[in-house]
């Protein structure tokens, strides 16, 4: 009974894969910095250099994964990867802080790029994004797979959801009591999207550079 | 050599003395254990808990069950209390005339003033108008900034904007001129349109200073007297906010209107009152002075205060198995309170304090079912069992043995449902009172006045200090010293208010500053405690006069509080007593006191 169930999800996954890897053979022939998504708006992400840490206790890092908004475009759920910046980057300017974006090289975990960051962050606050969507709120202080904040189910974070993320990581940078994003949960959303989460994740960890700095972006909508 | 075991069966804890008894003295005290006590305090439900305190008592001090010579139960008093709470007052409003909900982050500073128009109509205002833009749900901010500065640049003078989305900040660090946006304003829709206006955005840290005052809305609006009269109430509502919006409407207004809570009627000894429950509490306990000692309390047929008092009577007269109207009320503790609750009328989920009366009453009945604890005790363990004296008298006895105490002496048995004094004279003549309202009033208060909707969380409170976590490394404490850390702390407390209870911090998850929840939670034991020691105390005194009382010693749980017994200390310290934390046995801090008192009792008998 048991085994004849297990070959079924079996089965739903390997459709499932072949379709994603069909998918994803189509982008990777264009090894070259995809476009922006289609709807989302226009940013221009230009790379100043290693990234050097910040004295202003205004400051709010965001760290991208590798391949965020270079070599993919958008969120597992299709959200265009300018969009989500876009939210985030807000979020925190409501709040009266500023934003400063650097892209981590040496690693596509979630945690180890936001730690990373926080060593940078003038107030050891930083937001982590993969390029499928998976977010996390860091602190200095933290070990690198504790987080003040975990948005591990990327299929279920919108742009609202995003703005939430860079509001909170602002609150805790100003020494408030944020109270945690709300967030959906789906049980379903593992499995559905366990397998296209995992080739990105690949897809991401492609343009891992090891012990490479985290550099310095300049953006702009 | 007998060996006598002191049972203090009380409404939150059972405690016991194991005692060693030679030639009519105390030989030696062998041991005390405290455990919480199982069902309501005078039932037989509470056997099993005193079972286990005793198993406890006797392995500590390394003796078996069998060798105990007596257990002398106390003859638990009777008392059982009950809390309510009346919002007496609510604010309404009409047509939308304000919006004060304060968001955490407005946007830019001042005050603007102007007729309001959609964000849609604003490409179609002329030149020289003055308006207030309404942002619905959906505009991107920088849309919304690209509108108005069109609208600017075409001379349109928009004044100020209020938005659906928190995009306050965002919309106008990209205007070219700074004007005043309340943003959050979750019910935008229903702003009125073509109306005059005005919003006022104070800088950071500051309060609004137009819109708060009569004479500054009569000045922005051009109000004749008659009418400043009527916006007092909007100017009220507003104060200590850091921004706010307020329509010019028709028939627009802000009332705060007192809702019919519903009569009591106190009968005493010193005659029959009616009090309305809308007076506050100053009022009711003035009628409660006036013809005290209370016989019994009825509420108004049909209000919450009269089903508070009929459930305190039903859950007594079920406990001891005698008939409803039996049941007395013999003493109610009212409080002046405040409870959040949302604005009626309101367009963004605006909140405002209004005013409540928390209510603690008080059944006392003759006797609870003592004799079949002790029959079940006897049963159980084949030891012989005594009811043993009046619980004040134990107590008393017991506070005896705190160092430095001397006959006359006064106690204050501060506990969770009552507070209970208690005075020995000279002569050895006992007088005692009880009294509603003690430790679960006070997390009662606190648990409405934070809103907290958490009755534990509320307990933690009370119980511990605060502190407030600054980095993953350090705490502010209450005090403002810092403590630091070796060890990081848990990721959930980081940058919270937390409650620094022995087993761990525990994150406070509202939004109120430390300061606030400790005002809260102080200022709560002051009007329970503070009030009841005072009342209780003018009611034992000989002549009815608490400075002819000069030792009084504090025993019970809430003595144990960390701040309860300092509060206590200061206010009697006012009438030259000479007031303190008991120190039972010299050991036992002010916990054990009617234990000890029921193995001295034993003593008496013997000789």
């Amino acid at each position: 009974m048991s085994q004849e169930k297990g070959c079924k999800r079996m089965q739903i996954n390997e459709q499932m894969i072949r379709e994603i890897v069909m998918q994803v053979l189509q982008s990777v022939e264009q090894p070259q910095p995809v476009k922006a998504a289609a709807g989302g708006r226009a940013v221009k992400l230009v790379e100043k250099g290693e990234a050097r840490p910040g004295t202003k206790a205004d400051e709010v890092l965001i760290a991208l994964a590798p391949a965020f908004g270079k070599y993919q475009n958008k969120t597992i759920v299709n959200i265009p990867h300018s969009d989500v910046l876009r939210e985030m980057i807000a979020g925190i300017e409501e709040e009266g802080l500023r934003a400063r974006v650097v892209r981590v090289l040496r690693t596509s975990d979630v945690a180890f790029a936001a730690h990373d960051a926080t060593k940078l962050s003038g107030s050891g606050i930083a937001i982590g994004i993969q390029s499928r969507g998976t977010a996390v709120i860091h602190q200095k202080d933290l070990p690198p797979l504790s987080n003040l904040e975990l948005f591990p189910q990327s299929p279920l974070l919108d742009l609202e959801a995003y703005r939430a993320i860079g509001r909170n990581a602002a609150k805790y940078a100003k020494g408030e009591s944020p109270t945690p994003v709300p967030t959906r949960n789906d049980q379903m959303a593992r499995p559905k999207f366990q397998a296209k989460a995992a080739v990105l994740h690949i897809k991401e960890t492609e343009h891992v550079v090891q012990g490479a700095k985290p550099v310095e972006l300049s953006v702009e909508f | 050599m007998p060996i006598i075991a002191g049972v203090d069966i009380g409404n939150s804890t059972t405690e016991i003395c194991l005692a060693r008894i030679e030639a009519g003295q105390v030989k030696e005290y062998l041991a005390s254990s405290i455990i919480k006590t199982t069902g309501i305090k005078g039932t037989t439900a509470n056997v099993p808990g005193i079972l286990i305190a005793l198993e406890e008592a006797v392995k500590k001090s390394g003796l078996s069950m069998s060798q105990l010579t007596e257990i002398r139960l106390n003859e638990a008093t009777p008392v059982i209390g009950d809390l309510a709470m009346e919002t007496i007052t609510e604010t309404i409003i009409t047509e939308s005339t304000m919006i004060g909900h304060n968001p955490s982050t407005p946007g830019g500073i001042g005050l603007g003033v102007g007729m309001t128009v959609a964000f849609a109509e604003l490409g179609v205002q002329a030149a020289g108008e003055k308006v207030i833009c309404v942002i619905p749900k959906g505009i991107d901010f920088e849309d919304a900034a690209r509108t108005i500065n069109q609208a600017m640049d075409r001379g349109v003078d928009v004044q100020a904007a209020i938005a659906r989305q928190d995009d306050a900040v965002l919309i106008v660090n990209r205007l070219r001129r700074r004007i005043p946006i309340v943003d959050e304003v979750t019910l935008i829709e229903k702003v009125p349109l073509h109306m005059l206006a005005s919003v006022e955005v104070a800088e950071a840290g500051q309060t609004i200073k137009t819109l708060s005052n009569p004479y500054g809305i009569a000045t922005v609006f051009n109000l004749s007297p008659e009418e400043t009269k009527m916006v007092v109430p909007i100017a009220r509502a507003l104060i200590g906010n850091r921004s706010a919006v307020v329509v010019r409407t028709p028939q627009g207004d802000v009332k705060a209107r007192a809702i019919p809570a519903g009569f009591i009627t106190l009968s005493g000894q010193k005659g029959k009152t009616d009090i309305d429950v809308e007076a506050g509490a100053a009022k009711i306990m003035e009628a409660v002075e006036r013809v005290q000692p209370i016989f019994d309390v009825q509420g108004e047929a049909g209000t919450n205060v009269n089903g508070m008092l009929e459930r305190v009577r039903q859950v007594m007269s079920e406990l001891t198995a005698q008939p409803l109207a039996d049941m007395k009320i013999q003493d109610i503790l009212a409080v002046d309170t405040f409870v959040p609750q949302k604005v009626q009328g309101g367009l963004a989920g605006e909140f405002a304090l209004e005013n409540a009366v928390a209510l603690a009453a008080m059944v006392k009945t003759s006797r609870l079912p003592m004799q079949q604890i002790a029959d079940q005790l006897t049963e159980r363990l084949k030891v012989n069992v005594v009811i043993a004296g009046v619980e004040a008298n134990m107590a008393i006895r017991g506070a005896l043995t705190t160092p430095g105490t001397d006959k006359p002496l006064a106690i204050l048995d501060m506990g969770g449902g009552s507070t209970d004094a208690a005075i020995i004279a000279r002569d050895e003549r006992v007088f005692s009172i009880h009294l509603a309202g003690a430790g679960d009033m006070v997390t009662m208060l606190i648990n409405s006045e934070l809103g907290l909707n958490d009755f534990d969380l509320a307990e933690d409170i009370k119980k511990y200090p605060l502190a407030k976590v600054e980095s993953l490394y350090h705490v502010r404490l209450e005090d403002g010293t810092v403590q630091f850390y070796d060890e990081h702390l848990p990721p959930q407390v980081f940058s919270r208010v937390v409650i620094l209870k022995d087993t761990g911090m525990i994150p406070i998850p509202a939004d109120h500053p430390l300061d606030k929840i400790r005002h809260v939670r102080r200022e709560a034991k002051k009007r329970v405690f503070v009030t009841n020691a005072l009342r209780s105390l003018a009611r034992v005194a000989p002549t009815g006069n608490i400075r002819h009382i000069e030792f009084v010693v504090l025993v019970g749980g809430s003595a144990m509080d960390f701040e309860v017994a300092d509060m206590v200390t200061d206010a009697l310290a006012e009438y030259g007593i000479v007031c303190g934390r008991g120190n039972i046995r010299g050991t036992e801090g002010p916990r054990n006191a009617v234990a000890t008192g029921l193995v001295l009792s034993y003593l008496g008998k013997e000789v």
